[in-house]
């Protein structure tokens, strides 16, 4: 790959070697010359010169071709012309072949010079077609700026033929790979308009620009062999530059995506700011504003309630407040979920007495629906924190008396598979739409089923699995298999090691 | 009707608020109904005598702007709104639909039923024609535009007069910038409510004891002013 271009095609002949190419064809002209004086014994051999000044003209260019019909004449003139061995410019025929020698190699090597440009043209503009092609799609298919810069190395030294490195924030990128970085250059890199600088140090400098912000410098240098790809440098340097500012361009389109993905991640955290905001604008104010109207209400008419009254007001105020700290248990944990400062102490512990907490702890809540635990005491044992548990389960468990209607059932159920607990949270509620399953553990989904009596803080749910899964476990749902309406809430939990 | 003071309209969703507020209104002389919806309360309305509605703006079926602006179409019937402290354009949004004071949550039971008797008053002096108008220490004649405290004269420019005569009108409800601006300036004046701030400092000079603290002119934040009615200072 390194040396590929070395052959990408026959290297020509350059200066002093062409014309001694031409003269060899002139020498080999000669000797064809005798030999068909000596066969034949002719000396009408003008037109064998001139075949040879045509062969020059056709393969070597312009300069060699008159060098070659120059030297073809003296030859011709002193081998075959009388007096033989002796150069005489007397008869007008000389003149003739002189001029039709000369005039031959100008035209032919003009019309030759002129195909093999035309030939040189389309094959440099072949290569940098070629060139643009492959470093454009390399460019395309990298995925981060800095594979960009790389590629741009690499089809940087291959064009040009040479060595080329990419410097940005004091890193490097080269091609051939591991090229010592003059210090001087990495300087330069840095700063803006420091290309003719650079030009002097032998290294070529052109600035990295995405959307005209510095990204970057390239270096190349052609080296000093004489195996140069291209017989004109300003193509190449042309096609440098165009490669450089296709991976500008290239990055540009890199940090835009990142820009527009942070945006997007942005907008996005001010969404769950906002609605959080108001999450807890809402769930604060209301048990806050029921507990002191309750409070207010007591004292300044609490004499003139009758017990019953008294009694409701001040159920009203414990059921509020257990509301509020129930909410900022869960506010609390969905902080130190979100901060990573929720530290796991993981104990064995038995489940049927979490879950009976559990119960317990809805009983309120529940009303008229009924919440059992379908586990036997001392039967299954796993793995975590227990309180965390309990507030995982209880926000399973708390969700579903949401949306059981009065008189429904909510199951607590358990098993242990395969070294795992399983719980399961079995309710006869409407359940949730197939769409919506996987979504309600997102923070702030809502179902658009959800009626608004039944409207949560959009946080339980969300906060069981964050809780579950820092314990090394899943949570899922699914709907009731049996035939029953209804919804199925999986809490597995690591088993108690045995 | 014996013993009732009025019949009072209470919407609001939440349960637990409907709870601790009945008894406590019921204790206070008023006749409650209650209604979850928006629906709900435009219903009872259209059938029932009612002299209040206290309104909280959070509905589970329509927005409660939504039924301001309904209930006005027919019904000049006071509406007192619940809100939350943070949402000054609500409450704005809510007093320019026709919504005629509001009341931050969370809030004691004996700031709610002052309002309510504010909003009582506020209808009946639409038919009435109170010459004076006291709050502690501050009386205001609106026949002489004598304004004395504590007994003794003070002498205000033309616009403060009409300032505290607009809030006066009002007796304890709330009034917004703008229709404080329409009052003092008139209602196609272009004015900033910074003018109104200057205005309302200059008369709390004059009137409060320790304009830093005002007692008698209270700042609304965000919404506007009201002043502390006469049977409250």
């Amino acid at each position: 790959m390194a040396r590929q271009w070395t052959m990408r095609r026959i290297t020509p002949l350059r200066g002093i070697w062409r014309y001694a190419a031409a003269f060899g064809l002139v020498v080999g002209a000669t000797l064809v010359a005798e030999g068909v004086y000596r066969l034949f014994d002719t000396d009408r051999l003008s037109m064998v010169f001139l075949a040879g000044v045509l062969i020059t003209a056709v393969t070597l260019g312009s300069g060699p071709a008159y060098f070659a019909a120059a030297t073809a004449f003296v030859i011709y003139d002193i081998y075959l012309v009388e007096p033989r061995f002796e150069f005489t410019m007397n008869s007008a025929e000389d003149y003739l072949v002189l001029s039709v020698f000369l005039a031959v190699a100008m035209l032919t090597g003009r019309l030759a010079g002129r195909v093999r440009e035309a030939q040189g043209r389309a094959e440099v503009q072949a290569r940098t077609a070629g060139a643009l092609f492959r470093a454009s799609e390399e460019f395309s298919s990298s995925d981060n700026e800095d594979a960009v810069r790389q590629a741009l190395a690499q089809r940087i030294a291959e064009a040009g033929g040479g060595e080329a490195m990419v410097l940005h924030d004091s890193r490097s990128w080269s091609w051939p790979p591991g090229l010592a970085i003059p210090s001087a250059l990495a300087e330069l890199a840095a700063r803006p308009a420091s290309e003719a600088a650079a030009r002097e140090s032998g290294w070529r400098l052109r600035q990295l620009r995405a959307d005209g912000v510095m990204v970057g410098a390239a270096a190349w240098r052609v080296t000093p062999l004489d195996d140069r790809p291209t017989d004109s440098p300003e193509d190449d340097e042309k096609l440098v530059y165009v490669l450089v500012d296709m991976a500008g361009a290239a990055i540009a389109r890199f940090r835009l995506a990142a820009e527009r993905a942070e945006m997007q991640a942005r907008a996005q955290t001010e969404q769950l700011r906002n609605a959080l905001l108001s999450s807890i604008s809402h769930d604060l104010r209301t048990p806050l504003a029921a507990i002191l109207a309750s409070v207010t209400s007591l004292r300044e008419f609490g004499d003139r309630f009758d017990a019953e009254v008294r009694e409701d007001l001040t159920l009203t105020i414990q059921e509020e407040a257990e509301r509020l700290n129930r909410f900022v248990a869960n506010l609390l944990n969905m902080t130190k979920l979100e901060s990573g400062a929720l530290t796991i102490e993981g104990v064995s512990f038995g489940v049927a007495e979490v879950v009976g907490r559990v119960v317990q702890r809805v009983q309120r809540q529940a009303g008229a629906r009924k919440v059992v635990s379908g586990i036997r005491p001392d039967d299954l044992a796993a793995f975590g924190d227990p309180i965390l548990t309990e507030q995982a389960l209880a926000n399973v468990v708390e969700n579903a008396v949401r949306f059981v209607p009065n008189g429904g059932r909510i199951e607590i159920l358990g098993r242990s598979v395969g070294g795992k607990i399983v719980l399961e949270v079995v309710d006869d509620g409407p359940g949730v739409p197939e769409a919506d399953l996987q979504m309600i553990f997102d923070k702030f989904f809502r179902s658009a089923a959800t009626s608004a009596s039944q409207q949560g803080t959009g946080l339980g749910l969300s906060i069981s699995r964050g809780l579950v899964e820092a314990m090394g476990g899943e949570v899922f749902a699914r709907p009731r298999g049996d035939g029953h309406s209804g919804l199925v809430v999986s809490v597995i939990l690591p088993g108690a090691p045995s | 009707m014996s013993g009732v003071l009025a019949h009072l309209l209470l919407v609001d969703d939440e349960q637990q608020i409907l709870r601790a507020l009945k008894p406590a209104l019921a204790a206070a002389g008023y006749a409650v109904a209650t209604a979850e919806t928006g629906h709900e309360a435009m219903a009872y309305l259209a059938g029932e005598a009612c002299d209040v509605v206290i309104l909280d703006l959070g509905l589970p079926d329509m927005d409660g702007k939504e039924v301001i602006s309904r209930i006005r179409e027919w019904s000049e019937t006071p509406i007192l709104v619940l809100s939350a402290r943070d949402l000054e354009h609500e409450k704005i949004a809510a007093l320019d639909l026709g919504a005629d004071d509001f009341i931050n949550k969370p809030f004691a039971v004996g700031e709610l039923l002052a309002r309510i008797r504010a909003a009582l008053r506020g209808r009946e002096r639409r038919f009435s024609t109170h010459a004076v108008f006291k709050s502690g220490d501050l009386e205001v004649n609106f026949a002489t535009r004598r304004v004395a405290l504590q007994g003794y004269e003070v002498r205000l420019t033309p616009r403060e007069y009409d300032l505290l005569k607009a809030l006066a009108r009002y007796g304890g409800r709330v009034v917004t910038h703008r229709q404080l601006i329409a009052a003092v300036w008139g209602p196609a004046a272009q004015v900033d409510a910074q003018f109104v701030r200057v205005l309302v400092a200059q008369l709390r000079q004059k009137i409060e004891e320790e304009p830093s603290t005002p007692r008698i002119l209270l700042t609304e934040p965000g919404v506007g002013y009201r002043l502390t009615p006469e049977d409250e200072a």
